[in-house]
């Protein structure tokens, strides 16, 4: 089921590291939501395949709008 | 060591402001620094537009070599078009450069850097960003970081607004999130050089420019609207007093922009006019559109017509030539003979009174070493960039006050600036001519690497 949540174990160096980490960035609570960002971030692909055809249509209506087009 | 560099680009700002002092006195210590340092008139690159110029200024090559032309590009034989993003920069940064040489580096805001690439050190990318829902840092996770600082990133407003009072508000509330953003990143993360472009000059000249230079023709002093500019001005100007004594102490500080600009004195019905002139045949009744109707590929005759344009700020005009397009009629023998033809009637083209316009039509191979992409085959400036082409059709006369799109002020110039403050004194001070902007990169690199190699 969607927002199911699942238990992960990773080594306890890692994770001090982990709360190390966001307690000096600041942008997550818990090292639990740090780890489902990056996770997430990894398995999307986003980055690797660029701009969807939906986020080239959100552009262009924007630049129309600003006039460069 | 390398010399640490933090490069404050202030998009679309013209030396009248930062070296003549049309600036309502807002840029008090900005001024100082460019007083204690070198400045040149920066030139900028054809066509004189955020897409490309800044991708020129960072990675030293011409529109031509990046084949990129603007934002917008049409693949040959299609009529419609795509755009471009940081993917289609294929030439290396500056910033990737110092990341090889094991340099630290930021990048913030520069266009377009969207969807972000790895890199030695930290990016946020632009205002070509779909949304802040998209991942637009590099790395990923920096970009929960900044939201924690500020909420969500502003990647943009809408200018384009008869309510100037919100575009206002949204833009002084774009700057201030900016500017909290990279104050946080400059002073706590690792960097040598750190490259920040801000967007909401370019926004707030457009959207204010009538209201604040009075060399402009339709000039009005407006209780607040004058003041918005200068607003602008002033919180950057504060923004960087308070940061400039943070950063360290050997900091070459660079200010520099991508284009100038200038009022806007109308625009001119490209498409409209190349009807009227026998180039462009269409297949519906002008005169029964709606004023601001996109030419549509179903509304060309194409079997008539020789030509057809796209406004912006300059016009790229399409050659209907056989073998190349899906209904081309030009024969590719007589392509040289119509271009020429185009160009002269272009270039001959009058003001709504008669009076003569410094128009230029220039192939791209005029203009560049290489062109490579997807370029246009006529670049049209109507005289010398003070009317603005305007693509839409179903307007009663081809000379309009306002934009097509909506509510504007202003148009690109020629010059801008770049200035350096060196506080080790290393540069001549001065005036020290023109700079052209496919320069700047091999000139921030000496200012980078030279401590570095030395």
């Amino acid at each position: 089921m969607a927002g199911d949540k699942v238990e992960v174990r990773i080594s306890r160096d890692l994770y001090e590291k982990a709360r190390e980490f966001i307690e000096e960035t600041g942008g997550f609570k818990s090292v639990d939501e740090l780890v489902e960002f990056l996770l997430q971030e990894v398995l999307s692909g986003e980055e690797e395949a660029g701009l969807t055809q939906e986020d080239e249509e959100k552009v262009k209506e924007r630049l129309r709008s600003l006039g460069y087009l | 060591m390398p010399r640490r560099l933090f490069f404050l680009g202030l998009d679309s700002l013209p030396p009248r402001v930062l070296y003549e002092g049309l600036d309502g006195g807002a840029f008090q210590y900005l001024r100082g620094l460019v007083r204690e340092g070198a400045r040149w008139v920066m030139r900028t690159c054809h066509p004189p537009i955020t897409v490309p110029a800044w991708m020129v200024m960072f990675t030293g090559k011409t529109p031509g070599e990046l084949g990129v032309y603007g934002f917008r590009h049409r693949r040959p034989g299609e009529f419609g078009y795509y755009i471009v993003n940081s993917g289609y920069i294929k030439a290396p940064t500056i910033w990737d450069e110092a990341s090889r040489r094991g340099l630290r580096v930021g990048v913030y805001g520069v266009p377009p850097t969207y969807p972000p690439r790895p890199l030695h050190g930290f990016m946020v990318t632009d205002f070509t960003t779909p949304g802040p829902e998209k991942p637009y840092t590099f790395p990923p996770w920096l970009r929960r970081e900044l939201e924690a600082l500020t909420g969500p990133t502003i990647f943009d407003i809408v200018y384009r607004s008869e309510d100037k009072d919100r575009v206002a508000r949204d833009l002084l509330r774009m700057l201030d999130n900016h500017l909290r953003q990279v104050e946080y990143l400059a002073t706590r993360k690792k960097w040598d050089a750190f490259f920040y472009v801000e967007i909401s000059v370019d926004r707030a000249h457009h959207a204010f420019w009538r209201y604040f230079d009075p060399e402009h023709p339709r000039y009005e002093e407006h209780p607040r609207y004058s003041r918005v500019i200068p607003e602008v001005y002033r919180r950057i100007d504060e923004w960087l007093e308070r940061l400039h004594p943070r950063l360290p102490k050997d900091t070459v500080l660079v200010v520099a922009s991508d284009h100038g600009i200038k009022a806007m004195r109308g625009a001119f019905t490209i498409n409209q006019w190349l009807a009227e002139q026998g180039y462009l045949k269409l297949r519906v009744d002008p005169s029964s559109l709606k004023p601001g109707t996109d030419l549509g590929e179903d509304m060309v005759d194409w079997q008539g017509t020789i030509a057809w344009a796209w406004g912006g700020y300059y016009s790229r005009v399409f050659v209907n030539l056989k073998g190349r397009e899906k209904h081309g009629v030009v024969e590719p023998r007589y392509y040289e003979e119509t271009l020429e033809m185009l160009r002269r009637d272009l270039e001959s083209i009058r003001g709504p009174r008669g009076e003569e316009w410094a128009n230029k039509a220039y192939r791209p191979s005029e203009l560049y070493p290489e062109v490579n992409g997807d370029p246009p085959d006529l670049m049209l400036y109507l005289d010398d960039l003070n009317w603005r082409p305007a693509g839409t059709l179903g307007w009663p006369a081809n000379y309009l006050e306002e934009n097509d799109r909506g509510p504007d002020d202003a148009v690109h110039d020629w010059h801008g600036v770049y200035a350096v403050y060196d506080p080790e004194g290393t540069l001549e001070r001065g005036e020290r001519g023109v700079m052209p902007i496919e320069y700047i990169k091999a000139h921030l690199e000496q200012l980078i690497f030279s401590k570095e190699e030395g």
